[in-house]
């Protein structure tokens, strides 16, 4: 394995090392002329409808949650700093949306006066908005390069950022346009329509959203970023090609094509949603599976390196390099030896992966993760379950599985139902 | 005093990029937007495209603003200009009866800072026989006139605004264009 898959990081992103960056200083005050845009319009929805707002903001952060923890899991061998993933979510969600409210309304006008009424009222929303922000979204990866450029080691990084900015900018349009919802019903302060746009944005739309698409093109800014074996005209290429590929998923999904439907019902909306969403989000899977997979193997060829048995045992290489597996560990843990045993799994899998970066930053001293290591090895072993290994598939999970699908089909129905396709 | 090192400059060169471009976005864009007519002549004896399948004859002597004009297939919106007088037409898809929509337009008069309904509401038809009602608030410096018709799961929301002296000399244009909305049955 060679350094073109992960550049490791020399520094860290420490308060000291920041303070010297001028990129940091002007991503601040960027933040702040953003925060001030959006509590403007934050406080005139507040002021006229204070529960439907309450309530947007409550439900939406909630749909954040299981975003952020799918997004930062994808790097659990790696992590960027939360200092960073919290800057690059506010990004999305003050910044870019802040330039994009005004921008893409203007460009949407542009197309009226250039073009046609006609062709603004049917594809004004897919050029406007996705032109305007997806600039403003891979500008944010922008910054996060500019003022921590050794944090982006691996095209997953630019990923992870891209997918945060992304996120940021879903959670606040979502709650923007739930509470426009409100202010169109003319029916004051109600909660309805609130609850139909979390359905309709954050179920039906949420998946293949602001998320995926600022994801592919992080992708791309990490590719410049972190292969420098390649030239400058490739690597520009390349990311150009990304941010492409996000603008134009972007505009797949908001153009008028179907809009008319694949005939009448569910299975008909079902299949327009599916046909406008799915091509990128199965982009997006493929390119994250390969540079995760890439980075798995670059950093547990590392720990593989130290032949340790009692660091890290051939059976935990196989399981460290893969969510899914890991997971699967905590869980037989748990089965065998108690949560105890599962939070130690945690615990050392956590202080492996530590280990890992730390050997391929080459750094003086890896005494920390190795004696954690070394400690939860020792609950392990009292626990009687001294190596954190997968085990056979039990009933429960698969139980638990197909509940969890079950009650997402149901919710599905209820959201497309809501949207009129029943 | 600390010297400026090669690395930061290059750095505070990156991040002014990064200002300028979205600048260029929240400004430039908007700016450029108004250095554009965004008026436009329309006839007034045709019958100009409100959207899903909703038309109505321009009143004479105005013009389409460009920036509140979406003629889409499943609803649409046309802002008219005669003179300082703003004529606007919204079409939405809707499910509800002509009294609902109605009472949702007046809602969303009154939810604006400072306007209020003023008068009974009346009814209101166009000359097609599309029954409808029509009443009339004011605002700080400015008055205005709603009107409000349920047609084919649309509701056609009509809303004039101006000064009353302006409203006084263009309303009865703007009646008289009013009884010409049509809708071809058809959304889309």
């Amino acid at each position: 394995m060679t350094t073109e898959v992960v550049r490791p990081a020399r520094d860290s992103a420490e308060a000291a090392t920041l303070m010297r960056i001028p990129a940091f200083w002007i991503m601040l005050g960027l933040l702040a002329a953003g925060a001030v845009r959006m509590s403007q319009i934050a406080g005139r929805f507040f002021t006229a409808y204070p529960l439907a707002t309450a309530t947007s903001v409550a439900l939406f952060a909630l749909l954040a949650v299981p975003f952020w923890f799918f997004v930062t899991e994808l790097d659990f061998l790696e992590r960027e700093p939360t200092g960073l993933l919290v800057l690059a979510f506010a990004w999305g969600g003050l910044v870019a949306t802040a330039v994009s409210i005004p921008g893409s309304a203007a460009l949407e006008d542009l197309v009226a006066k250039l073009g046609s009424p006609h062709l603004a009222a049917d594809w004004g929303a897919a050029l406007a908005g996705p032109t305007v922000e997806e600039i403003a979204k891979t500008l944010g990866v922008v910054a996060i390069v500019l003022i921590a450029r050794a944090q982006i080691n691996s095209v997953l990084d630019g990923i992870v950022y891209g997918a945060m900015v992304g996120l940021g900018f879903q959670i606040v349009e979502d709650v923007v346009f739930s509470l426009a919802a409100v202010s169109l019903a003319g029916q004051g302060d109600r909660v309805q329509p609130v609850v139909a746009t979390f359905l309709v944005r954050g179920f039906l739309s949420g998946i293949w959203s602001h998320t995926l698409f600022g994801a592919l093109g992080g992708a791309g800014l990490g590719y410049l970023v972190v292969h420098r074996d390649r030239s400058r005209s490739h690597r520009i290429g390349v990311a150009l090609l990304a941010v492409f590929g996000a603008w134009a998923s972007h505009v797949l999904w908001n153009s008028p094509i179907f809009s008319d439907g694949l005939g009448n019902g569910l299975p008909g909306l079902l299949a327009v949603l599916l046909l406008k969403g799915l091509p990128p989000l199965v982009l997006v899977l493929l390119i994250v599976r390969r540079v995760h997979d890439k980075e798995a193997d670059y950093y547990v060829g590392r720990l593989a390196a130290l032949g340790d048995a009692e660091l890290i045992t051939d059976d935990e290489l196989s399981v460290l390099g893969s969510g899914a597996r890991r997971a699967a560990a905590r869980r037989h843990a748990r089965v065998r030896a108690g949560r105890p045993a599962q939070a130690a799994v945690r615990r050392m899998q956590r202080a492996q992966a530590h280990l890992a970066v730390e050997l391929s930053r080459e750094s003086v001293s890896t005494d920390h993760p190795c004696a954690e290591i070394r400690k939860q090895r020792a609950v392990l072993v009292d626990l009687g379950h001294p190596e954190a290994v997968t085990g056979p598939r039990s009933w429960r999970h698969t139980a638990s599985t197909a509940i969890t699908t079950a009650v997402a089909i149901a919710v599905l129905f209820v959201a497309l139902s809501a949207l009129g396709g029943g | 005093m600390a010297r400026i090192t090669r690395r930061q400059l290059t750095n505070l060169l990156g991040a002014l990029g990064v200002v300028v471009t979205l600048a260029g976005l929240a400004f430039g864009l908007p700016a450029l937007d108004r250095s554009l007519p965004s008026l436009r002549a329309v006839p007034a004896d045709q019958p100009y495209p409100i959207g899903a399948g909703v038309t109505v004859v321009p009143p004479a002597g105005s013009t389409v603003d460009l920036t509140g004009t979406r003629p889409g297939t499943q609803e649409g919106k046309a802002l008219f200009r005669l003179g300082p007088v703003q004529y606007a037409i919204d079409v939405r898809p809707f499910a509800g009866d002509l009294m609902s929509a109605a009472e949702r337009l007046r809602k969303r008069i009154t939810g604006t800072p400072g306007y209020q309904v003023t008068g009974a509401q009346l009814g209101v038809a166009t000359a097609d026989g599309l029954a409808g009602v029509q009443g009339s608030y004011t605002a700080p410096g400015r008055g205005g006139r709603y009107a409000v018709y349920v047609t084919g799961g649309l509701t056609i929301e009509i809303t004039i605004s101006g000064a009353d002296l302006d409203l006084g000399r263009s309303l009865p244009l703007i009646e008289d264009s009013a009884k010409t909305l049509r809708h071809d049955g058809e959304t889309g």
